[in-house]
């Protein structure tokens, strides 16, 4: 999985592109933890090259999103592919990882 | 007081069954020659009875605490002392006293933690015993993995019940686990996140506090109570479980249930409908301030509840092509038993990534039941 970040006007966008699992989840988490270190709260995870996501992946955007609330941010997923949905919609997390159509739709309205 | 042998021994005590079945495993895979005892005086003579290098010592036991355990072992032992709390804040506080013991540990712990501690111990006093612990953390996580699932069949009037586990290589965090009850059935199904030997302990952990609870009457009431206690357990190692729990009244057919996060529960019908009980809330330990509403299907005679692990549904495109092939599978048998290895089939052992688990529940039809 390859990670990457741009800083936008409100909000830092991070791209993760390949397979979110056992992996590369602590890596998200590591790669989350250090863009919020450099000063942005307000982070997008971009997902639309992550074509699936285990129940570690699961894991480590909840870490993040935890992390991220914690600097007084907020974290939102974009671009959301069909099995990663899925997982969410199952494990009724969809109701706590706010999905948005694009990264410039997350946080357009506040 | 270096014992005579090159073999280290050591002594566990706990009083819950499970987590102490865990210990005296890991321990015997590390070499060492372990006894246990369920509570405090037990251990104590267990210990001036064994002599062993190392004791394991649960600070909750039933009758005298775990610091005065601590202390009347320093009265003759020098065996290495380390001390187990399912509280961190209990940690805390522990680690600010000098009350003996040589370590602490929070559970849930990792095996991994637990012997590299107890080496680091060790390396104080070596053994020729250290090396003989040469068996993978995986084979042992695929022994702890086995020995939570229920060692014997159920039998409920009216009613045909079979479960069936595959683990994967890499060992995930399923299991199942029923007992009979005075009305019919509880059952509990859960995967813990991740893999391995760490999965695998946080599988018993919610196998023993799911059993606990077992005695309340009110379904919402238990299931909130051993949420929050698995939530605190898990909050120290960012995981969580997914967790679908059900009780079945057998001569109503009624099962009330709670899904936290599993979402791959399915009611197939006698006539060939198939509904799938979508989940009540997260996993447990995922989200603070989570609530999982109760449910209640109808079981009518000929009705099953297929309870399946996501290592089937990994081979689907679609929750919906994995509805209908489990309802297929479950359709077409005349037993439990033959459900489930049809489930199980549909994830075919070369190409799963994950353990598979099928648990199901069938109620006889009213010609059979008679």
């Amino acid at each position: 999985m390859e990670f990457s970040y741009e800083v936008k006007d409100s909000y830092a966008e991070v791209k993760a592109d390949g397979r979110l699992n056992m992996v590369s989840a602590p890596k998200l988490r590591e790669f989350v933890t250090d863009v919020i270190a450099g000063g942005s709260n307000r982070i997008v995870v971009n997902l639309e090259n992550t074509a699936f996501m285990d129940s570690s992946g699961l894991g480590a955007l909840i870490g993040c999103l935890k992390a991220a609330r914690q600097a007084g941010g907020d974290l939102r997923i974009a671009a959301v592919q069909p099995q990663v949905k899925m997982v969410l919609q199952l494990t009724s997390m969809d109701k706590v990882l706010t999905a948005y159509g694009t990264a410039e739709e997350a946080f357009r309205n506040d | 007081m270096v014992s005579a042998s090159e073999i280290r021994r050591a002594v566990v005590i706990e009083d819950d069954p499970d987590i102490r079945g865990l210990l005296v495993r890991v321990l015997a895979k590390q070499g060492f020659e372990v006894t246990e005892a369920g509570a405090g005086l037990p251990g104590v003579e267990e210990v001036r009875r064994r002599q062993p290098d190392l004791v394991t010592l649960d600070l909750n036991l039933p009758d005298i605490d775990g610091l005065e355990v601590c202390n009347l072992l320093r009265e003759f032992s020098d065996a290495f002392i380390v001390m187990l709390t399912a509280r961190a804040d209990e940690l805390d506080k522990l680690t600010g006293l000098d009350n003996g013991a040589d370590e602490y540990i929070s559970k849930p712990f990792s095996p991994r933690e637990l012997q590299s501690r107890i080496n680091a111990l060790f390396r104080r006093r070596p053994s020729a015993a250290a090396d003989s612990a040469n068996r993978s953390e995986l084979e042992r996580a695929t022994e702890v993995q086995q020995s939570l699932l229920p060692k014997e069949d159920i039998r409920v009037d009216g009613y045909d019940v079979a479960g069936m586990f595959r683990p994967s290589r890499s060992v995930g965090g399923d299991f199942y686990d029923w007992y009979q009850t005075p009305e019919g059935l509880h059952l509990t199904f859960a995967d813990a996140m991740g893999k391995g030997m760490g999965a695998a302990l946080i599988a018993a952990t919610v196998r023993a506090v799911m059993r606990s609870t077992g005695r309340r009457q009110d379904l919402d009431g238990a299931f909130a109570s051993a949420s929050k206690a698995i939530a605190t357990d898990l909050d120290s190692s960012n995981s969580f479980v997914t967790l679908f729990h059900a009780r079945l009244d057998a001569a109503s057919g009624t099962v009330s249930y709670v899904d936290a996060g599993h979402g791959l529960a399915l009611h197939v019908r006698s006539d060939g409908a198939a509904h799938r009980l979508p989940s009540g809330g997260p996993p447990v330990g995922a989200w603070a301030g989570s609530q999982w509403p109760q449910s209640n299907l109808e079981l009518a005679p000929g009705d099953s509840l297929v309870v399946v692990s996501d290592g089937v549904l990994d081979v689907f495109d679609s929750v919906e092509d994995f509805t209908e092939a489990v309802r297929r599978a479950t359709q077409g048998q005349d037993s439990a038993q033959a459900a489930s290895g049809a489930i199980l089939a549909l994830a075919p052992a070369e190409t799963a990534e994950d353990d598979v688990t099928v648990v199901v529940v069938r109620r006889l039809p009213d010609e059979a039941a008679a």
